[in-house]
């Protein structure tokens, strides 16, 4: 079977692309009849869906793995824990998966990047769920110790109260592009042009 | 006299323009009783044929060879080929043969699913579709075995990519039918419950002459999905629905209509104990993992009513209303809503508060003026072409004849031969 797509992509960090190009081979080589099922990058391709954020891809693509695959490759396994802790919503859960292996050569990287991307989006829910939140929670959420997670927290304009160990959220503002062009005022046009017709 | 022979080379010889295409289509159509006659003989003369230029030729001798059961070692070969041949063939030439065409990705289908492996039927499949279909509005017969491929093989992500395209051309009503159903399951599993609840709702108020247990089980997902993603689900369906469905949906449904009572009342405990009691129902309709969701949902359900009562509460409060067992617990459940945009709200744990907040959409951003500019273009294609509709059906000479006789009996000083315009 022919990689070589795939492996550009892992090559140049292209990691939102994995999925896709993975589904996409996968269909190729069963069209073709090939048995691919035994040197199917199993772990690389349910990794690439929770880059993207797509766990039910994901949980549906665990559910096809062959159950001689799940027993002879503890890797795959790895990584369908974390799955399995994103599926429950179990935010903790998910680090100790991630720490919990160690990982291949291959998947490094992307598991690596996967963890910065989610500890990114913790981040954001905290940011946008919390206007107070223990540092012991912050550091659970974000998967760091204490002192990194006040660190991180202090960077991002937040302040700490050292008495009750609580940060107070500073919500940033959003600053967002309002500009509006004359296509604008041509599609309102055609609106009222419409009603009237 | 006709032979195989002299039928190959007019394929090769008439294959070229359009016009030959259509001579040749003429001469295939009388040579179909020879290409029957000869079918077990004709597979070694697909190899004489390419799939991209014979395309329409191609097809018939493949229609016919692959017209007789085959044993299952030789599944798989005809699967390669039939693949080769979807993925190579000209999409202009196939669908002056609509009907050859559906009839071989069929049996393709067929073998697919002898061999146990639907995966290999999903991406022929696609293409097939695209090259069947005049438009992306057109339903063909393929779609809901395309979708059952996608089901079975678990590539729900891929089965998505027809159900984005609107429907508005359909053929046959029972191809219809399959379709929302198998999409409505697809869109289920990738949680998309607003598509999912569309199709099902399509299944449920299509017209139908006669019950049928597509539509019997639609309506059945169509409850849970209501629930799961409304919080809510009305027993009368709307007045444009069939009156078959109006009367006799429910009657199957019972166990379904009694799960609705049941959550109405909002008390997650009798919930929890009905399902168990009927749980066996649930597990043969094979809906349980969705009954379960219902579940789950109430207690959503009932932290959005909280939401509408009180502007502040602590933790503790709203594990106490909605049944849950610590302030930790809530807190998890709110932080979640939070996260699928259910609610608005701010979490305080330093006095262990929840804050209640508006939509702080204010519909001036850029983005949000997008999203209403493209609601609105979609609404105007809709509405142009309910009036190409509406206009095409006021030409129909039956439709003509049979309103025209109508208004005779009602009144008759009012009889108009060219009705002017209809109120649907």
């Amino acid at each position: 079977m022919d990689f070589s797509v795939l492996s550009d992509a892992m090559a140049s960090k292209s990691f939102e692309k994995i999925a896709d190009i993975c589904d996409e081979l996968m269909l190729q080589a069963a069209t073709q009849g090939i048995a691919f099922n035994d040197e199917w990058p199993y772990a690389i391709h349910l990794l690439g869906h929770f880059y993207v954020d797509d766990i039910n891809s994901a949980r549906f693509l665990w559910k096809s793995i062959p159950s001689s695959i799940k027993e002879s490759q503890p890797e795959v396994v790895a990584v369908w824990r974390i799955g399995q802790k994103l599926w429950m919503r179990d935010y903790v859960g998910v680090y100790e998966a991630i720490h919990g292996f160690s990982w291949s050569h291959e998947a490094r990287d992307l598991v690596a990047s996967f963890s910065e991307l989610y500890t990114k989006k913790m981040f954001e829910l905290l940011l946008s769920a919390y206007s107070t939140i223990s540092i012991q929670d912050t550091a659970l959420f974000l998967g760091m110790n204490e002192d990194d997670a006040t660190n991180y927290a202090l960077q991002h304009g937040w302040s700490v109260d050292p008495a009750s160990r609580m940060l107070t959220v500073k919500k940033q503002p959003v600053v967002t592009e309002q500009k509006l062009d004359s296509s604008k005022l041509q599609r309102l046009t055609e609106y009222v042009f419409h009603l009237e017709h | 006299m006709n032979s195989v022979e002299s039928v190959v080379a007019q394929i090769q010889g008439l294959s070229s323009s359009a016009d030959d295409v259509t001579h040749l289509h003429g001469l295939l159509k009388q040579s179909e009783e020879l290409l029957q006659s000869e079918s077990t003989r004709l597979a070694p003369f697909l190899a004489e044929l390419d799939p991209s230029k014979h395309s329409l030729g191609y097809l018939y001798i493949l229609e016919a060879c692959t017209a007789a059961p085959n044993a299952k070692e030789q599944a798989n070969e005809l699967v390669l080929s039939i693949a080769r041949f979807l993925n190579d063939c000209a999409a202009e030439q196939i669908r002056l043969a609509p009907d050859k065409f559906v009839s071989v990705c069929k049996r393709f289908k067929d073998q697919v699913m002898l061999l146990e492996t639907p995966m290999r039927g999903v991406a022929p499949l696609l293409t097939a579709i695209r090259k069947l279909q005049p438009s992306s509005e057109h339903l063909t017969s393929l779609h809901p075995d395309f979708l059952l491929l996608c089901l079975l093989a678990k590539c729900y992500k891929t089965g998505l990519c027809v159900l984005e395209h609107d429907i508005f051309e359909v053929d046959q009503p029972r191809d219809f039918f399959l379709y929302c159903y198998y999409g409505g399951m697809i869109c289920i599993g990738q949680k998309r419950y607003r598509k999912a609840l569309e199709l099902l709702h399509n299944v449920v108020t299509a017209p139908m002459s006669t019950i049928n247990a597509i539509a019997v089980e639609a309506y059945k997902k169509y409850i849970l999905i209501s629930l799961i993603h409304l919080g809510q689900f009305s027993t009368s369906l709307p007045k444009y629905a069939s009156s078959v469905a109006q009367r006799n949906l429910k009657n199957f449904s019972q166990p379904y209509i009694e799960l609705v009572t049941c959550y109405v009342n909002g008390k997650i405990s009798e919930l929890e104990a009905y399902v168990q009691a009927n749980r066996e129902i649930f597990e043969i309709d094979r809906n349980l993992g969705l009954v379960k969701q219902v579940v789950s949902s109430m207690y959503k359900r009932n932290i959005q009513r909280l939401t509408q009562t009180y502007l502040t509460l602590s933790l503790q409060d709203i594990a106490n209303t909605v049944q849950l067992n610590s302030p930790k617990e809530a807190e998890m459940h709110v932080l979640q809503m939070i996260q699928d945009g259910e609610i608005y709200a701010t979490i305080n744990q330093k006095d262990g508060m929840v804050r209640f907040l508006e939509d702080p959409e204010q519909y001036k951003t850029c983005e949000m003026i997008e999203r209403i500019d493209s609601s609105i273009q979609r609404i105007m294609t809709l509405s142009k072409k309910l009036t190409a509709m509406d206009e095409h059906m006021s030409c129909d000479s039956q439709y003509l004849a049979k309103a025209g006789r109508e208004r005779q009996r009602f009144d008759f000083d009012d009889f108009d031969t060219v009705p002017q315009k209809f109120n649907i």
